[in-house]
């Protein structure tokens, strides 16, 4: 009769440990990370007409169509590779996905559209908000 | 009741056979795949050894590190492509000894403890192969550890995962180091004491076979 009891006590134990020790290191392992900074400087000038101005280590194409600017984020959307430009869009190098230049998907593996970033102009300057 | 030290002993006296059945040394019984899994991991811990001796894991100098290793060290290319392939045949001949096992229903009482204890190192095998994949900090090992992280993301708690694996994204400083110290010390040992464990539980059991 004594060994289930002392199997009890021992499982209690061991759910216990677990429960305080786990989340204390789950802490410990996960860094506080500074908030990256949020808004990306480029010249008006900079950008091409009818053209993009691409941030490879950035993961940021601004692009420039007629008069409209906007931004797309390069991460591709299927399995998170980084998007390289092509003269008719993006394509992804991991799987062959493919986008159009407004970011729109023409072939799969992805099956959504690259992420647009919000815009603002300033001045001389457009903002872009990298963190969404 | 048997004393700490007893059980230890009786722990290391069951890795050994005392003696072994000639019957079931016949090929065609298991084709010793368990037995070539293990001898092809003990290959990866000689050559992974000799690895360490070279590698840098710094996001900057892992690369050149592996450049230098196969350029300017005697054989350092041989040992290289050794542990390559040798990680190659082990997951493989892990996979065929799993399904060996399930082909031939040695999973069955009272084997169904061993039959876990071989998931979990079937498991551990495969995360051991994929930290591996990124050490050497190229264009595939990046993108290649890039899907992982992505795919990762889909399981549940897989975020919280991923921001344990790579706090600071896949191939940063700490994520590199991370999956360095997961590669060459925390999942070996973890898969050398399971597999001691394993061979303990095969001695154990060694009067019932259940396919025989």
């Amino acid at each position: 009769m004594e060994k289930p009891h002392k199997g009890r006590r021992k499982l209690i134990k061991t759910l216990v440990l677990g429960m305080v020790s786990l989340p204390v290191l789950g802490k410990f392992l996960i860094p506080r990370t500074q908030p990256k900074k949020g808004i990306f400087r480029v010249k008006k000038t900079d950008i091409p007409g009818n053209g993009a101005l691409i941030f490879g280590e950035k993961k940021i194409a601004v692009i420039q169509d007629g008069r409209n600017v906007y931004a797309l984020n390069l991460t591709c959307t299927h399995l998170g590779c980084t998007v390289n430009t092509t003269p008719k869009g993006f394509a992804c190098p991991c799987h062959g996905s493919v986008f159009t230049p407004r970011g729109d998907v023409v072939k799969g593996p992805a099956d959504r559209s690259l992420k647009q970033l919000s815009v603002e102009e300033q001045g001389n300057d457009i903002l872009i908000m990298t963190t969404t | 009741m048997q004393n700490e030290t007893g059980l230890f002993n009786a722990f290391i006296g069951h890795l050994f056979p005392r003696m072994v059945r000639r019957e079931n040394l016949r090929i065609t019984y298991t084709f010793c795949l368990g037995g070539l899994a293990f001898t092809t991991f003990m290959v990866l811990i000689a050559s992974g050894l000799l690895l360490l001796f070279y590698y840098q894991p710094s996001s900057e100098h892992a690369f050149e590190s592996i450049l230098f290793l196969e350029s300017s060290v005697p054989g350092g290319l041989f040992v290289r492509s050794i542990h390559r392939l040798a990680s190659n045949a082990f997951l493989l001949l892990i996979f065929l000894h799993t399904l060996r096992v399930i082909l031939t229903g040695a999973y069955r009482k009272p084997r169904e403890l061993n039959w876990v204890v071989g998931f979990f190192i079937l498991c551990l095998s495969l995360f051991e192969a994929y930290t591996g994949y990124l050490l050497p900090m190229d264009q595939l090992a990046l993108w290649a550890t890039q899907t992982g992280m992505e795919l990762i993301k889909t399981l549940p708690a897989g975020e919280a995962v991923v921001k344990i694996l790579a706090p600071d994204g896949v191939g940063q400083p700490i994520s590199l180091l991370r999956f360095y110290v997961l590669h060459a010390v925390i999942i070996p040992v973890a898969v050398l004491l399971l597999s001691f464990l394993h061979f303990y539980r095969i001695r154990q059991n060694k009067e019932v076979l259940p396919y025989l």
